[in-house]
């Protein structure tokens, strides 16, 4: 398998979580291709079932319905929703994932070594312990960590070497697909760019396929090639980053780019205010589920749930009249031609 | 921004915070300077554990009370002209009269600054009875008509309703909407939008620049997000280690950012529509604790363009470099031996 | 803010500590704690080597000091200058105009306080002979003496130190309530785990269970167990049953905590990235889990302590429990049943002030060792 090939293929992923009689529809038939050493940015707001979405992916919960066909290193393709426990452990730690929060997602009780060794001892109880060692040594080293102080306890690190550490286990299975979930959301800015550039040269040298899935809208813009946009579970919009960004087919992904702030006064951009509140997501409107916030909503979006279809090259979008909308993005400021040309 | 110096309103003079811990004393502001003046957006930006909180939290005299704040925070009150909210008492009867209803804040989680016993209705109501009028109607008038202005739909039924019932973003308004029933003279919001989405921070930061203008108050904005700074705000105050280390328009802060530290907090952030893949900036390390600082200026383990013998012998002090622009630094003022330069 | 939760950056050891270190650290903190855990540690030690503190062993009974008040100890000798501490000898004298008998003080000779005094012979801890005991007395000549006696909290209906009797009791009182709380701790993680882990109708079971056995109050259940325990056992086994009958009770609480502990770590980021790393549910359970919940357990444990000592204690009161000639401090307080023996030998209630410190120090502690159980927060 070489750089390119569809490494994943997310087909028709539902998830519903059922309490007290009381269905929540977290991910609704959410699919889309994933090609390797390629990162694809989630974004969405709270409770739009991103995270859900990853977790069902790497299969920490078990979705309802749907599939994720993994191309494996060995150039075998299967469900990795479906293989059996044997299987599975073959697989398994080909797909990792980096959590949101530092703090909790590294077991206080235990030290960093310990953490990091973990994942290895599981997978290859036979290692020998220098091994082991050694293996640790280099990741913790690769991401940044200072190897003098691995037999100290979580508490000792702030929270982005914390994250490094987050990082260290993920990697020292060798995994070919991270699913990041907000990987840099709890960081401040100047330690977020650390552990952006961290992830970016990790990918670059080990080829890794990055799921990245954030509420922050310029930090899914510089590390992503597609971006998906989520909407009460729902995937709305799916194509290329520049292609997303500068001509957005969905009004969602419109009043989305335009709240973004961006970190330089001189830029005006003219707000495309999303009226009213995320509907519930356990009685979701009719039709599309967007109708109710949108601004070009018609009797037909009440009614009908739109088709999620290709509507350019690489370029998905559900909505009725994503083609006759002319909606803004950001301006690249260059290649005009191809931008007309788009729209 | 660009008034006459009777404008101040508020102001800073060295302020000092040290908390007492178990190990000694924190020094988490180390003597601010700081102006805000009639009808101005100021923005204080920062990472986290900067000093921008308790800062904020020190003007109204709401901090723990292992917190010693010391200096000067002169604030034009009305009818007695400038006090010196610190040396009012803490619980006194004249700083209640500024707290809340000259100067007022809003909160990150709009979550837990109401009670969920309460309707909005009456936590809004508190303070109009308090600051405002004893009339019970009246004061009802008075909410509903702010929950109107910020843009609560069906006031009169929202009125009656708890704050479960409310969304977030919808608290937050609500929120603003109790801090604004006096028509406070200062707004201290204090990362008002962290906890809300995009769409929902858009509208809020939106309905925050329309009240500013209706009300004619000044806001002092504190955040990390440099994006909302750059949308919010007239004048940015960038802190570090409990220092401005620099302060400017935010045209100025944006467009010619002077301190080490502003300019790899800019290059940290990525800005959207300039899509090509050069690397982020990223600051070394991390920030040092406050706890027995070395001498010299705080940012000296992490600078760029330190100079040895001379950053981490002097103590940096803000210097104005023409046109309001101030920074604190050597490689940008020069070295010490100019005079103001060294904080002694 | 986040600087507030930071310690000093440059103590290594601080990096270097594992919860258990953290948890000391905090608990050391915790003053009122500190001070009951040095309480409970001289109680225990007390009762631990009873047989050395302890002037007199269970069996030596003087009937002259029947039901007498704590011996009076004198420091100035007939010409009012300061002596070495000394007491006199009781004895029986016939009242000639009453016809009564009268115990009053022998005069004639002096018995002096001593340290370190030979006295009955007892195993140390179980194993070393012995016959030291802490203190005693010994006559003019320096000769250990024990016609006469020194009940320092006076004597009980048979003429035994309550002293040395609260240390002996102390034995069972003070160390039950572990036994009991190590069956509780097995049954409490056992069946608070099962119903935790696999949720479903495993859990139903099981909690309905603990509502009923909660329901149940608790004085008549005992009575109704301790009815099945045959009479005129050991006293041996009889503790042990009384240890089995407390502990009955207490693993439902303990039960509901596990159960909630699991059900809220099985859903940390820690947990699930363990088992994205194939680590197996089992290694899971023992590494993540337990070690999460294990400090709230001890809390809970600890404060659940003076329950166990007072239900001991209530029941050996109320005759359930253990009987004479066994000691413990519910046999003791038996004696103070009616009112006449309370009102005329008060000393009788000492027992009873030992009851009250433990189970004070045993709660003080229990709320340290609560604040310090997650050190991380």
């Amino acid at each position: 398998m070489s750089k390119g090939d569809r490494i994943l293929d997310v087909r028709n992923i539902h998830m519903r979580f059922e309490s007290k009689g009381v269905c929540v529809r977290a991910v609704t038939d959410v699919s889309f291709p994933v090609l390797e050493g390629e990162t694809i940015g989630i974004v969405g707001e709270s409770g739009c079932g991103k995270t859900t979405l990853g977790r069902c992916i790497v299969r920490a919960y078990e979705p309802s319905e749907g599939s994720v066909m993994y191309t494996a290193a060995d150039g075998e393709t299967l469900d990795f929703l479906k293989i059996d426990k044997q299987t599975m452990k073959k697989y398994r730690k080909e797909i990792q994932m980096i959590f949101q929060d530092p703090y909790s997602s590294l077991d206080p009780r235990m030290t960093v070594l310990d953490i990091i060794k973990e994942p290895i001892r599981a997978n290859y109880p036979k290692m020998p312990k220098e091994e082991i060692e050694k293996k640790v040594m280099d990741i913790a080293a690769r991401v940044g960590l200072n190897t003098a102080y691995l037999k100290r306890y979580p508490h000792a690190f702030s929270g982005g070497q914390r994250q490094r550490i987050g990082i260290a286990r993920a990697l020292v299975l060798n995994p070919r697909v991270i699913v990041c979930d907000e990987a840099v959301s709890a960081l401040d800015v100047s330690i977020q760019a650390q552990v952006i550039n961290l992830l970016h040269d990790l990918q670059q040298e080990f080829g890794l396929t990055y799921l990245f899935i954030s509420h922050d809208l310029s930090v899914v813009e510089y590390i992503s090639d597609k971006v998906g946009v989520m909407y009460l579970g729902k995937m709305v919009e799916f194509a290329p980053t520049r292609s997303l960004f500068s001509h957005p087919l969905h009004p969602y992904t419109e009043s989305l780019l335009s709240a973004v702030p961006v970190a330089d006064p001189t830029v005006k951009i003219e707000r495309i205010p999303l009226e009213g509140e995320i509907p519930n997501p356990a009685n979701p409107p009719s039709g599309c589920f967007f109708h109710t916030r949108c601004r070009f909503c018609r009797e037909k979006c009440r009614q009908e749930t739109p088709e999620y279809t290709e509507m350019e090259k690489d370029h998905f979008v559900a909505c009725h009249f994503a083609q006759e909308l002319k909606l803004r993005g950001f301006d690249y400021g260059e290649e005009p031609d191809e931008k007309q040309q788009a729209e | 921004m660009s008034g006459a110096k009777d404008d101040v309103i508020l102001r800073m003079k060295d302020l000092k915070i040290n908390i007492k811990v178990d190990e000694g004393i924190l020094t988490v502001v180390r003597g601010v300077d700081m102006e805000i003046r009639r009808g101005e957006t100021v923005g204080l930006v920062g990472e986290s554990g900067c000093g921008k909180s308790l800062t904020s939290k020190a003007i109204l005299g709401i901090n723990d009370k292992k917190c010693k704040a010391e200096g000067q925070i002169l604030f034009d009150a009305e009818g007695t002209g400038m006090v010196d909210l610190l040396s009012l008492k803490p619980r006194g009867k004249e700083i209640r009269a500024i707290r809340g209803k000259q100067i007022s804040m809003i909160f990150q989680e709009p979550m837990v600054a109401f009670s969920p016993m309460y309707t909005i209705g009456n936590q809004i109501n508190e303070a109009t009875l308090l600051h405002i009028t004893k009339d019970r109607k009246k004061a009802k008038e008075i909410s509903l008509d702010v929950m109107k202005k910020v843009g609560i739909a069906n006031a009169e039924k929202r009125y009656d309703q708890y704050p479960h019932e409310f969304s977030g973003g919808m608290l937050q308004r609500a929120l603003i909407a109790m801090a604004l029933v006096c028509s406070p003279k200062l707004l201290i919001a204090d990362e008002p939008t962290t906890a809300l989405d995009v769409t929902i921070q858009a509208q809020i930061l939106e309905l925050m620049k329309t009240l500013q203008k209706d009300f004619g108050m000044s806001i002092l904005f504190i955040t990390h997000d440099l994006g909302i700074v750059a949308r919010m705000c007239d004048t940015v105050a960038v802190m570090y280690l409990g220092r401005i280390v620099e302060c400017a328009s935010a045209v100025e802060i944006y467009g010619n950012p002077m301190h080490p530290y502003t300019q790899g907090l800019l290059g940290s952030v990525h800005k959207i529509g300039t899509k090509g893949q050069k690397r982020l900036f990223s600051i070394d390390g991390t920030v040092p604790l406050a706890l027995n600082l070395p001498k010299g200026c705080g940012f000296y383990e992490r600078c760029s363009k330190r100079i040895d013998g001379v950053c981490n012998v002097h103590d940096p002090r803000l210097t104005d470099l023409g046109d309001g622009h101030r920074v604190a630094c050597f490689a940008c003022t020069g070295c010490p031996g100019k005079e103001g330069s060294v904080h002694e | 803010m986040a600087l507030f939760k930071k310690k000093k950056a440059t103590d290594e050891s601080y990096y270097l500590a594992s919860q258990w270190a953290l948890m000391w650290r905090k608990l050391k903190k915790h003053k009122l704690a500190r001070f009951s855990l040095a309480i409970l540690s001289v109680l225990y030690v007390l009762s631990l080597f009873a047989d050395f503190f302890a002037p007199y062993g269970l069996e030596e009974f003087s009937s002259v000091y029947k039901n007498t008040a704590p011996t009076r100890v004198y420091w100035q000798d007939e010409e009012g200058r300061l002596s070495r501490p000394y007491v006199y000898k009781l004895k029986k004298v016939n009242d000639r105009k009453t016809f009564t008998v009268v115990i009053s003080e022998d005069t004639s000779q002096k018995y002096y306080v001593a340290f370190f005094v030979p006295g009955v012979e007892y195993r140390l801890l179980g194993f070393i002979p012995c016959s030291t005991h802490f203190y005693g007395l010994v006559n003019e000549d320096g000769v250990p003496d024990r016609s006469a006696r020194l009940n320092i909290f006076g004597a009980d209906s048979n003429g035994g130190c309550i002293y040395s009797r609260i240390l002996f009791g102390g034995r069972v009182s003070l160390t039950i309530p572990f036994v009991a709380a190590a069956i509780s701790f097995v049954l409490g993680i056992l069946l608070g785990g099962l119903s935790g882990y696999f949720g479903g109708w495993v859990d139903n079971v099981i909690q309905r269970l603990i509502e009923v056995l909660s329901a149940i109050p608790s004085i008549p259940l005992w009575m109704a167990l301790s009815a099945a325990i045959p009479p005129g056992i050991p006293v041996a086994a009889m503790y042990l049953y009384i240890t089995i009958i407390l502990s009955f009770i207490g693993w439902t609480g303990l039960a509901r905590v596990v159960r909630g502990k699991f059900i809220s770590l099985r859903n940390e980021d820690y947990v699930m990235a363990a088992r994205l790393a194939g680590v197996s549910d089992f290694k899971i359970i023992l590494k993540h889990m337990v070690p999460g919940f294990l400090s709230y357990l001890i809390v809970s444990l600890t404060l659940g302590i003076p329950g166990s000592i007072l239900g001991e204690t209530s029941m050996s009161y109320l005759g359930l429990g253990m009987k004479a000639p066994a000691t413990s401090w519910g046999v003791l307080l038996k004696e103070t049943e009616d009112l006449v023996s309370v009102a005329q030998c008060p000393w009788k209630m000492i027992p009873l002030i030992f009851v009250v410190i433990t189970v004070l120090a045993f709660n003080f502690l229990g709320d340290g060792m609560r604040d310090a159980a997650d050190p991380y927060k």
